[in-house]
């Protein structure tokens, strides 16, 4: 991922409107044929970046595949889950997804803190994606206040405190 | 190539200027031929915010709805911590140490970026259209505040802006048409916070019906005007100026029709523009009057392009401005929900006069900036606001969504020689036309403006309450403006300005411009699309008198 794609993950304003976040989130969908070590993996990634805690998490909603198909993850994912995979052999367990939660979320930060080439980026693409697919779902959205379809009721309430 | 009918009037682009010079011909008689390179939206299918999935949705793309440009390297960017664009969950926008020239925000299509702007209706303080008499800087407007008033008049009627009674220096011959809306819960806790340090927080004026109007309904506080209005309450230019046009039975709009190229005659006119098809060919379509309103990159690109036309002052695509702004996020102790009601719905005028900050010429304003960056829905507040992720993050998640306030700025944005608008050496697109290249670099004065604007932002949220900031964006490390001018600016001496003070060419008698690039000074924050609308008015008046 190079230095203007990086850009464009992490920032999604415009003046004037919502734009690049949304367009990167929802413009990299391709299928992708992945092995049955990936796929947990990458679920055992979901399950702890977004657990839920008292709501369906991430990998029960299925999203971790959704994530898998995303141009920009895909490659990345080699490199990205080699280094969890490293990180779990030097705590002495077969691979990321063998991890304890503890663990697992030690080896995301000991991830998102390493100055290999790639690897942040590999854990941001997988919060910005996992998140956005998490918090867009409608299984997540119902349980938080506001978050129905802007019409065709607008917001009547919208000079009161909130209820 | 095929030649079309001959029409009174040419009108190149359906935006905010052109669609209100089209509008202003057609009402005193003239047959107006309305070109756009863009498609034509259907705000009841293209803008479907009964959508479970609305809150992350953006203005629709559509074929030809977005122009190419290409842009000059982007500025070195020295030390300024107030001012670094990012957020706490996301990171920096532009951490390279330059500048990200990122995009041009705009839209293609009949209506043009009005589509998708949120909509707020303002006239120029007085003083901002004369900083070169009053302050050494920019240029002076050819006309002042008194001779754009009874078009500001004419155009707030026809689209029915709600604003409040006063609006200090920019007095009025009449009261706005609709009453101004009521603030929102999340703007009246910025309200006390801006009164605790005596900024004046007031009701925007604002493209929006507050009532109905015209046969379109009132606006229902969905928060969603950046996405498109379903509803046709927002004042954009296809409901509004093109709408009325259309109802003249003098105006023919023909959407996906982009001009390459302007044909002159030896006579010091106009003959003709080309104009592309979808299938590669071209079409000359003659007229007697032509009027260019493609927004300040695309009318100095369609000039240069046509072998430099009107440019006998060299000025064409000099004095480029684009938005100096900056926006904060905060989280505040109580639910806000500030996405809910009209975004931008409160101002503060107070440091809008050229003389009003201290110690930089240029003033600013701010405001409410909810509808920029709240109506991400929950994924965008999720991933921005809090940083991380695991148990901890879906608490705080749970726990603070609805607690953000924002407030956003935009300030003047002075002409330097290193912002210009010329066209790529090298890109074209695929009618062999070059792109415009944008080349922007801010001087010390304007970053000394952000400064000031991101200080009183932060005094501001922290007056209201919302002492956690969370995110900040600005454009000092981040191009990607909305409102840009100056590039083809008027004025009174033929060798210093490409038109005169009604838009026209100085030499060429039947070509006119009715866009942003005509102004000589940006304004101290003022939204264009009304003074753009005003400006076209009066320049339609003038044709049919030519």
């Amino acid at each position: 991922m190079d230095r203007r794609q990086l850009t464009a993950l992490l920032g999604y304003l415009s003046f004037g409107g919502l734009t690049a976040f949304w367009r990167v989130v929802k413009g990299f969908a391709q299928p992708l044929e992945t092995d049955a070590h990936v796929e947990r993996a990458v679920g055992a990634i979901a399950e702890v970046m977004f657990p839920g805690d008292g709501l369906p998490g991430a990998r029960e909603l299925g999203l971790h595949r959704q994530v898998l198909a995303h141009a920009d993850v895909q490659p990345m994912l080699a490199s990205g889950l080699a280094f969890l995979d490293r990180y779990a052999a030097s705590a002495g367990a077969a691979d990321f997804a063998a991890l304890d939660e503890a663990r697992r979320l030690a080896a995301l930060d000991a991830a998102f803190a390493s100055g290999a080439d790639g690897i942040q980026s590999f854990v941001m693409a997988l919060r910005l994606h996992l998140g956005t697919a998490y918090y867009s779902s409608p299984a997540i959205k119902s349980a938080f206040a506001y978050t129905g379809p802007l019409q065709p009721d607008g917001f009547a309430d919208f000079r009161d405190r909130p209820a | 190539m095929s030649e079309a009918t001959e029409w009174d009037a040419v009108v190149v682009g359906a935006g905010a200027g052109g669609a209100a010079a089209a509008y202003g011909l057609c009402r005193r008689g003239l047959s107006v031929l309305l070109l756009d390179a863009g498609p034509r939206f259907d705000p009841s299918t293209d803008y479907p915010l009964t959508d479970a999935d609305a809150d992350t949705r953006i203005f629709p793309e559509k074929p030809g709805s977005t122009g190419k440009v290409s842009f000059a390297p982007g500025q070195a960017l020295g030390d300024e911590p107030l001012l670094v664009s990012g957020s706490r969950g996301l990171g920096p926008v532009a951490p390279g140490g330059v500048r990200l020239m990122d995009r041009y925000h705009h839209v293609r299509g009949i209506g043009g970026t009005t589509l998708h702007f949120t909509g707020e209706a303002h006239r120029f303080h007085p003083d901002a259209m004369k900083m070169k008499t009053h302050f050494g800087v920019a240029a002076d407007w050819p006309l002042d505040y008194a001779a754009l008033e009874p078009y500001y008049v004419e155009a707030e009627e026809l689209i029915g802006v709600a604003g409040p009674e006063q609006q200090g220096a920019r007095w009025r011959s009449r009261k706005f048409p609709l009453p101004p809306h009521p603030l929102s819960y999340a703007s009246q806790t910025l309200g006390r916070g801006a009164k605790a340090i005596g900024l004046d927080w007031q009701a925007n004026s604002r493209a929006a019906l507050s009532r109905p109007w015209n046969g379109r309904l009132p606006c229902n506080y969905c928060g969603g005007c950046n996405k498109g209005c379903p509803r046709g309450d927002k004042g954009s230019a296809d409901v509004t100026f093109v709408a009325a046009a259309v109802a003249t039975g003098r105006c023919t709009v023909r959407p996906d029709s982009p001009v390459v190229r302007i044909e002159a005659g030896s006579d010091d006119r106009v003959k003709a523009v080309l104009v592309g098809r979808p299938d590669g060919s071209l079409e000359r379509v003659a007229g007697r009057q032509f009027v260019l309103a493609c927004g300040a990159i695309e009318t100095p690109r369609l000039l240069l392009a046509s072998d430099g036309l009107a440019n006998e002052s060299r000025e064409v695509g000099r004095n480029f401005m684009d938005t100096l702004f900056i926006a904060v996020g905060a989280l505040h102790p109580e639910a806000q929900h500030g996405r809910r009601g009209l975004p931008s719905d409160a101002i503060s005028w107070t440091y809008n006069a050229p003389d009003a900050i201290p110690g930089v010429v240029g003033g600013c304003r701010f405001y409410n900036a909810c509808g920029e960056i709240e109506l991400g829905g929950l994924a965008a507040f999720a991933l921005r606001a809090i940083p991380g992720w695991g148990r901890a993050h879906a608490q705080s998640v749970r726990q603070l969504w609805g607690h953000a306030l924002h407030v956003g700025a935009i300030g003047e944005r002075l002409p330097n020689p290193d912002s210009f608008v010329d066209l790529d050496p090298a890109a074209r697109d695929r009618f062999g036309m070059p792109l415009a290249r944008i080349a922007s670099a801010l001087a010390e004065s304007d970053v000394a403006r952000l400064r000031f604007m991101a200080k009183t932002s932060h005094a501001l949220l922290a007056a209201s309450g919302a002492q956690r900031i969370y995110e900040s964006y600005s454009s000092w490390d981040w191009f990607a403006p909305t409102h840009v001018f100056g590039t083809c600016r008027m004025g009174e001496d033929p060798a210093g300005s490409v038109v005169d003070a009604f838009g026209r060419s100085h030499r060429w008698r039947n070509l006119w411009i009715a866009d942003a690039s005509v102004f000589p000074s940006a304004g101290g924050g003022e939204a264009p699309s009304l003074t753009i609308q005003a400006l076209a008015l009066r320049t339609a008046e003038r044709i049919r008198s030519a």
